[in-house]
């Protein structure tokens, strides 16, 4: 025993070459894996100060929703589809967050956000303030604001932004740049007078006042008055008369409303508002529809950073992919998977745009969902199709396996949601299950999916991105971006 | 409520055929009209969808979306409709069908704007004298 071990200290040192040779040794899963154990050992704890932070959270991301998506983003790309790596699986430091809020076991996103950006959990459903305030006491709220690291790398001169596919007024992005007692009030129409006279204000407003350079994502509503028709014939939500678009270009910064007036923004703009749809943008799956044209995921990311660097003390960015948890809300898997290709595809520009020696990058998700892939599925299966599994001999059958009711079932389904089955469960043999509108069957009938309380992976790259290890409480996040870039300081 | 819910048993259960469209087909980009909607336009279809929960009881309409028509309690403090509705007028007041089951209405369609004048509803696209059933 004691020579075995010893043998194989010396063959991880040496490498590749073994003292013994194995019979497995000629297998690629025996040759890939020793690449990455080399890889691994190469793999330098970079400690410089990090120039840049880029945090990006796939709201509703957990495990089993990545591993999904995974399988989806390479199957599509006509592998099998298990052993595909999505851009961010790539990075080499990883941990596990425990995402409970301070008053809650299953989070919400207001909480998270929160935990993440200022480093300390808080309520569910509040937004930059402290666990000692009610939610919805915008008053005491005033007194129990914490900043953020948006906040932080802005005071210490840093270029800032936030991009998100849901209102850049939502819960994640609106908890790098705003303080408030609910995540609802997202415009001035969500407050009273009596909280306006005592110095509430709302999110959107707190958008301008934040002095970020780069604010990119859905919620025109919450910017422009409701007297006011958008561009895409929708009207606004506000009820003080303000129009924030205009009052961010009298302050000297460009503002465009679909895709087009981003790709042709000019180069030499330092500030840009960019708000693409009058609620939440478009699901990636329906973006070509969009009557004004919306920009993707990692069109918004990379003018976000062509913007922001050129700020020579840095730069802090928030990206969220915020509808991969809306699509497991309505319980559509298709979209959900979609949503996340278009995220990983952010994460993969993020990567080529910036060094890994000035540039940390966290990627993560806010809380989990109910999604599961069950059943005993073949090598390849498609991932949103029937399962089908194997003979006796482990080999691939055709036809579904089927339940105790004789009926087929998909590899995904939910555990509550719109999609539960009431009185007999739909026989799928001949509904399309990969349609993009399909709603996967579920147990408990509630109108919209739920969030789920496990842990969720949180994948890191750049200076003191090896400080992301371990199970880790969530608000954990907050201080290696502050250690890596001495955003306190 | 027993009654409703023997009528809801006894309903002819649909199966989707060929035939069925569904309403995303009624759409080109840009929330256009397709060609399969406009030459369909004053003709008997079969469409696929989820009842939203209804505005107001006792009606004899009722709006037909792609997918239930689910909130999240913590994403949003209203709903907002989808682009991509349908408006659906029944031969009778409507039984209502919970917004989670697929559905397949039968009726003739009706394309370009209109409001209806009892709710003040707008709509795009309708479906009258329509039938509903279950799809199972
Ligand atoms: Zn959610």
């Amino acid at each position: 025993m004691k020579k075995l071990l010893a043998s194989m200290v010396a063959t991880v040192v040496a490498g590749t070459t073994f003292a013994n040779d194995l019979p497995q040794q000629s297998s690629p899963w025996f040759q890939d894996a020793q690449n990455v154990l080399m890889q691994k050992m190469e793999t330098p704890r970079l400690r410089g100060q990090a120039k840049n932070v880029i945090l990006f959270v796939a709201d509703g991301n957990g495990v089993s929703s990545n591993t999904a998506i995974r399988i989806f983003e390479g199957q599509a790309q006509g592998l099998l589809g298990e052993e595909h790596e999505l851009s961010f699986e790539k990075f080499p430091h990883l941990a596990l967050a425990k995402t409970y809020n301070s008053n809650a076991q299953t989070p919400d996103s207001a909480g998270t956000a929160t935990a993440m950006l200022a480093g300390v959990k808080t309520r569910q459903g509040v937004v930059g303030i402290t666990d000692n305030v009610d939610r919805g006491d915008c008053v005491t709220a005033l007194d129990n604001q914490i900043p953020s690291a948006l906040h932080l790398a802005e005071r210490k001169g840093k270029a800032t932004g936030v991009v998100s596919t849901a209102r850049v007024t939502h819960a994640t992005p609106a908890a790098a740049y705003a303080f408030a007692a609910d995540r609802n009030f997202e415009d001035d129409s969500a407050l009273s007078d009596e909280q306006k006279a005592a110095g509430c204000v709302d999110i959107a407003s707190q958008a301008l006042t934040a002095d970020m350079e780069v604010i990119l994502g859905g919620g025109r509503r919450h910017f422009i008055p409701a007297e006011l028709t958008d561009e895409e014939g929708k009207t606004g939500r506000r009820t003080d008369g303000r129009d924030l678009t205009k009052e961010w270009q009298a302050q000297g910064g460009e503002y465009v409303w679909n895709r087009d007036g981003l790709m042709k923004l000019d180069p030499n703009a330092d500030r840009v508002l960019g708000l693409f749809e009058s609620s939440h943008m478009e699901y990636e799956a329906d973006r070509e529809g969009d009557a004004g044209g919306e920009p993707s995921l990692a069109e918004m990311t990379a003018a976000a950073i062509n913007v922001l660097n050129k700020d020579e003390d840095g730069f802090f960015l928030l990206v969220e992919s915020g509808r991969v948890d809306h699509a497991h809300h309505a319980g559509n898997a298709y979209r959900a998977m979609m949503d996340g290709v278009a995220f990983a595809e952010a994460v993969q520009i993020a990567t080529q745009m910036t060094n890994l020696e000035d540039t940390l990058i966290i990627v993560t998700a806010d809380h989990s969902h109910t999604l599961v892939m069950q059943g005993y599925a073949q090598r390849g299966n498609p991932i949103l199709g029937l399962s089908k599994g194997l003979d006796s001999q482990g080999n691939p059958v055709t036809e579904p396996s089927l339940a105790k009711d004789g009926k087929p079932y998909t590899t995904i389904a939910y555990v509550n949601g719109p999609g539960a089955v009431q009185g007999e469960r739909q026989d799928l043999s001949n509904v399309d299950v990969e349609d993009m509108d399909f709603v996967q069957q579920a147990l408990i009938p509630m109108s919209s999916e739920t969030h789920t309380a496990e842990d969720v992976a949180i994948y890191a790259r750049g200076p003191w991105a090896w400080l992301i290890d371990g199970t880790v409480e969530q608000n954990y996040i907050f201080h290696v971006m502050d250690h890596a870039a001495g955003l306190s300081q | 409520m027993k009654y409703l819910f023997v009528f809801l048993l006894f309903l002819p259960i649909y199966t989707y055929s060929s035939d069925t469209i569904k309403i995303r087909e009624l759409y080109a980009g840009d929330m256009q009209f397709s060609e399969l909607a406009k030459s369909l336009d004053g003709k008997r279809v079969k469409i696929s969808g989820y009842m939203a929960p209804p505005l107001k009881a006792q009606a004899d309409f009722f709006v037909l979306t792609k997918m239930p028509m689910a909130v999240c309690p913590f994403c949003e403090s209203e709903a907002d409709w989808p682009d991509d509705i349908l408006f659906v007028r029944g031969k009778d007041t409507i039984d209502v069908i919970r917004y989670t089951e697929p559905l397949i209405v039968t009726g003739i369609l009706e394309l370009g704007t209109k409001v209806d004048e009892e709710t003040g509803f707008v709509s795009r696209v309708r479906v009258v004298n329509a039938d509903y059933e279950r799809a199972l």
